[in-house]
């Protein structure tokens, strides 16, 4: 049963993850990523993990791929440039591509799969997964990086938010919301035009 | 405890009770609250005819009581059109996902505590109330793709508005149940409304239940915050090009969203199933908070008009994030030094 539930969610997790690459048109791409999502949560569900499982859905799912999905559908219906690279790129694009494969391989054989081989799910210790477990992790044993990486992610949102206050440059008069309106509104006619000759 | 399929160690679920049970309860609770969603209709309608000086549906059966029946009868049998422009599988696919969501999310609201040997819940997670953030956030996808594969530009600007609308107030929405989390010390529902036993949470956590109601009326695209389908400017919004049952379904999803988070807001705030008298008036104590709640809901529907789009924002980012951030803040204090 466990293994036709992990074939289940391996095989949608890897073709939805191969669809997101393969579809050209971005909104069919970024729907894809959310199909993935789901499929991931389930093999985390598998392993116990069920903090991860619903935070993985709730944060990306909910949150993160919303904005993806916005994004995606404003500016879906335009045509894109076809991607134009230069002979460097082409060279090192690739030999980026390998190196990052060798290295997560690296991590992920070195540590992540100790428990393959032992007897699995009946002598998981009670309450693992729980997010009282997850909680203890982050703030006890991991403390230094939890901390870390949340200083961080507030580096990150201060600059984005100085980056974009920067873009706007004065203070937006009427006109200006009302060319971002505009823009919004030619846009989904473009949309709904390109909705109309994909089906 | 024991295994929904036997073999299948998926997560840890507090089961209490044996398989046949846990059916047999999935069904009486979605049977229950089916039941319930015409007759909130009805109520909704007949209430907003008083409210404005009217009588409301009254043709139908005595005092327009059958009035659901005939317009669920009305909507089976129309034609399920699909406009030239829209996608074809996405069309048909959101409604059914934003249903399929909202009646998953009824697994965990708690209608009384382990009796014998059942509990009267569908569930009891340890992630709790995370689920249904997981699933309100799966329900979203059903108004976006609603509104995306429709070909219309009203559906559209609905379904954008739904996802600016979602990442406003998803978040104050969690920092207002954070509140209760640190005092109950958990997050299993039942274990947050035993912990109610001295004083309800609405007492010492009033702000998150305010910030929880206003973030709630934006999550069910209730008026005030019905801008997703807002009929004065989008004619439905991401409903428009939709008919018959699948407007039905979308109609039924918001009734039970409505129901929802009227049964979470019961549970984290208003002591969930515990009322005076005894054991058996449990569920009865909880369907009566929940519908008190609707009640709630349809007041202000008649109340208040619609805000504009860009106060919804700047309210829900400037206003009840930080209240919300503080709130946390307060309580995690308070219950570290006390």
């Amino acid at each position: 049963m466990e293994e036709v539930a992990f074939f289940i969610g391996a095989i949608g997790a890897l073709g939805a993850a191969a669809a997101v690459v393969a579809l050209k048109n971005p909104f069919y791409s970024v729907l894809a990523l959310v199909i993935h999502l789901v499929f991931l949560a389930g093999i985390f569900l598998l392993l116990m993990a069920q903090f991860l499982a619903a935070s993985l859905i709730v944060v990306y799912a909910g949150a993160v791929m919303v904005l993806y999905v916005f994004v995606a559908a404003y500016v879906g219906g335009i045509e894109e440039p076809k991607w134009d690279a230069s002979p460097e790129l082409r060279v090192i694009g690739p030999i980026m591509a390998v190196a990052l494969f060798v290295a997560i391989s690296i991590a992920v054989l070195g540590s992540g799969l100790a428990a393959l081989g032992t007897p699995g799910p009946d002598d998981i210790p009670a309450g693992f997964g729980t997010p009282e477990a997850i909680g203890h992790l982050m703030m006890e044993d991991f403390l230094i990086a939890f901390e870390a990486a949340s200083l961080l992610l507030l580096v990150a949102a201060v600059a984005a938010i100085v980056l974009a206050g920067r873009r706007r440059g004065d203070k937006g008069s009427g006109t200006e919301q009302r060319k971002v309106l505009v823009k919004a509104d030619e846009q989904a006619n473009a949309q709904v035009a390109g909705n109309g000759e994909g089906a | 405890m024991l295994d929904l399929v036997p073999g299948l160690p998926l997560a840890d679920t507090n089961f209490v009770d044996a398989t046949w049970i846990m059916i047999v309860k999935s069904i009486v609770i979605f049977l229950v609250l089916l039941q319930i969603v015409p007759i909130l209709l009805l109520v909704e309608r007949k209430l907003l005819g008083r409210f404005q000086q009217r009588y409301g549906p009254n043709r139908v059966g005595p005092y327009g009581l059958i009035q659901p029946l005939a317009d669920v009868g009305k909507l089976l049998s129309k034609q399920a059109f699909r406009p030239k422009g829209a996608v074809p599988f996405l069309y048909e696919l959101a409604p059914a996902l934003t249903i399929i969501s909202a009646v998953l999310t009824l697994a965990i609201l708690p209608f009384g505590d382990v009796k014998g040997d059942v509990g009267f819940y569908g569930i009891d997670v340890p992630i709790g109330i995370l689920y249904f953030f997981a699933f309100s956030s799966i329900a979203f996808y059903g108004l976006l793709l609603g509104g995306w594969a429709s070909g219309s530009k009203y559906s559209f600007l609905g379904a954008m508005r739904s996802a600016a609308q979602l990442i406003s107030y998803e978040i104050a929405m969690g920092l207002s149940l954070l509140g209760v989390v640190l005092m109950a010390g958990s997050l299993s529902l039942v274990d947050i409304v035993k912990a109610q036993g001295e004083v309800w949470y609405v007492v010492p956590q009033i702000v998150g239940f305010l910030i929880f109601m206003v973030a709630g009326f934006a999550e069910t695209n209730r008026p005030p915050f019905d801008l997703p389908e807002a009929d004065a400017e989008l004619v439905a919004g991401y409903g428009t090009e939709y008919g018959g049952m699948r407007f039905g379904s979308f109609m039924f999803a918001e009734y039970m969203e409505m129901l929802i988070v009227s049964g979470i807001a019961s549970t984290m705030f208003l002591g969930g199933w515990m009322g005076p008298g005894p054991g058996w008036l449990d569920p009865i104590w909880m369907l009566f908070k929940m519908w008190m709640l609707c009640m709630f809901f349809i007041w202000i529907r008649a109340t208040l008009p619609r805000f504009r789009y860009d106060q919804l924002m700047s309210f829900g980012w400037k206003i009840l994030i930080p209240l919300g951030t503080l709130n946390v803040l307060v309580t995690a204090v308070l219950v570290v030094t006390t």
